[in-house]
């Protein structure tokens, strides 16, 4: 080979060393943003299946409390308002606030429950129990902990609280399941407690009760 | 009692740099141990190395004791670092049949008041050494409490988040003497309910 093939060579090769530097990580962040793009759209598509959403534009506007975590550290719940149709119904009107929840605030910073958690069942007994079926990502994607859990089912217990006075008590499924904990920690083997006071009708926008608890177990009901 | 939670196949809580609840609870749990013997305490701990007894098991072993206190040690996911708090199980009905047995699924509930007492002990103490934490123990369904037949409550720390594990290893002594201490002011108020049937 002549030293004038080889210089060639190597440049050659030079160069296609600095064009894979410069174009690997161009590829890299093509590759993650479609990753990510495909993980939404997948995650959309779950939540259209899910969720035939409950808004019905012929619902009164009502300005509805959502309990989302505050901006400081100390693991608090603050009530935000939002104007949203909600339906009279308390089934309705429960799936269309808990949606709301898990569609979550506008700074996600202030979630209290996993962005890919779905709810997939409501329903309200005769006696105020109201069970609430929940996707799998409830209780793998909540950081697992007492003081996170507490905080995500008290998010879902205090926004029933504000928003759907029928409801009294609430039990959660995970899957269809009885589960024994959320994420480890928090018992969900019995209800908990939501209102306290004999329901009445849903008010223009709900006030929160603050000597009540929302949140607490209630009587567990177990097989002997 | 000490119950370093999770083990085995559970990890618990885990942070981005590899920290697993499971592993630091039970370093904690040496410590704890240490401060409340020093203190004159027996200790008997749910487990010794990288095994996970069942909820009910852990309750078992507690409930097996006389005079017991129970302590499940924790690590949050969040919370503000370097923090402790306390937390003793929400109301539970105390339910009795006619021959005074209680429930297994509800031992807790006659031990709810001292569970509160030995809590805001420990607590104050924990508030004392940790700028940020609460100064009273706080109520949560928390699920290993509920079936034990002791004044029981759960230490969580804050959290396995922090980026260096020495953060979370120094606060071991801190927390192993407020246990300690809560559980030697608390000693003096403990009489055992009479339960005239026990547990079911």
């Amino acid at each position: 080979m002549t030293p004038r093939w080889k210089f060639m060579l190597a440049s050659g090769f030079i160069f296609a060393l600095l064009a894979a530097a410069i174009y690997f990580p161009i590829l890299r962040r093509r590759v993650k943003r479609a990753a990510k793009l495909q993980q939404q759209s997948e995650e959309q598509a779950r939540r259209e299946l899910a969720q035939p959403i409950t808004i019905n534009p012929g619902d009164p506007r009502v300005k509805a409390k959502l309990f989302w975590a505050s901006d400081t550290m100390d693991s608090t719940l603050v009530p935000v308002t939002v104007e949203l149709p909600l339906s009279k119904d308390p089934v309705l009107r429960s799936k269309q606030v808990l949606n709301t929840l898990l569609a979550g605030p506008v700074d996600a910073e202030f979630r209290t429950l996993p962005p890919d958690a779905l709810l997939l069942a409501f329903y309200v007994l005769p006696d105020g129990t109201a069970i609430a079926d929940f996707s799998e990502a409830l209780a793998t994607s909540v950081p697992s902990g007492i003081v996170s859990e507490q905080l995500a089912v008290n998010s879902i217990t205090r926004t029933l609280e504000a928003n759907v006075p029928q409801v009294q008590r609430l039990k959660i499924l995970i899957h269809g399941q009885e589960v024994e904990t959320l994420a480890g920690h928090l018992d969900l083997t019995g209800t908990f407690v939501v209102n306290t006071k004999p329901a009445s009708p849903p008010p223009a926008s709900a006030a929160l009760t603050p000597d009540k608890t929302p949140g607490k177990l209630a009587q567990t009901e177990r097989k002997p | 009692m000490l119950d370093p939670a999770h083990g085995g196949t559970d990890p618990g809580a885990r942070g981005t740099g590899g920290i697993r609840e499971s592993e630091i609870v039970l370093d904690f749990a040496i410590q704890v141990r240490r401060a409340l013997e020093l203190q004159g305490f027996q200790v008997v701990q749910t487990r010794q190395g990288n095994e996970d007894p069942s909820f009910d098991d852990r309750s078992a072993t507690a409930n097996a004791q006389r005079g017991a206190v129970f302590v499940t040690l924790h690590i949050s996911s969040t919370g503000m670092q370097g923090t402790a708090r306390v937390y003793v199980n929400s109301d539970l009905p105390q339910v009795a049949d006619s021959n005074g047995l209680i429930p297994w699924d509800r031992a807790q509930a006659p031990f709810l008041g001292l569970s509160k007492t030995f809590g805001d002990l420990v607590q104050g103490f924990l508030a004392q050494r940790f700028k940020g934490s609460p100064g009273a123990a706080q109520t949560a369904s928390v699920r290993q409490l509920r079936t034990t037949a002791a004044p029981a409550i759960a230490v969580e720390i804050s959290s396995v988040t922090v980026e260096d594990r020495a953060d979370l290893d120094h606060m071991a002594p801190g927390v192993a003497d407020a246990i300690a201490r809560g559980a030697a002011a608390f000693k003096p108020s403990y009489v055992v309910p009479t339960v005239t049937g026990g547990l079911r």
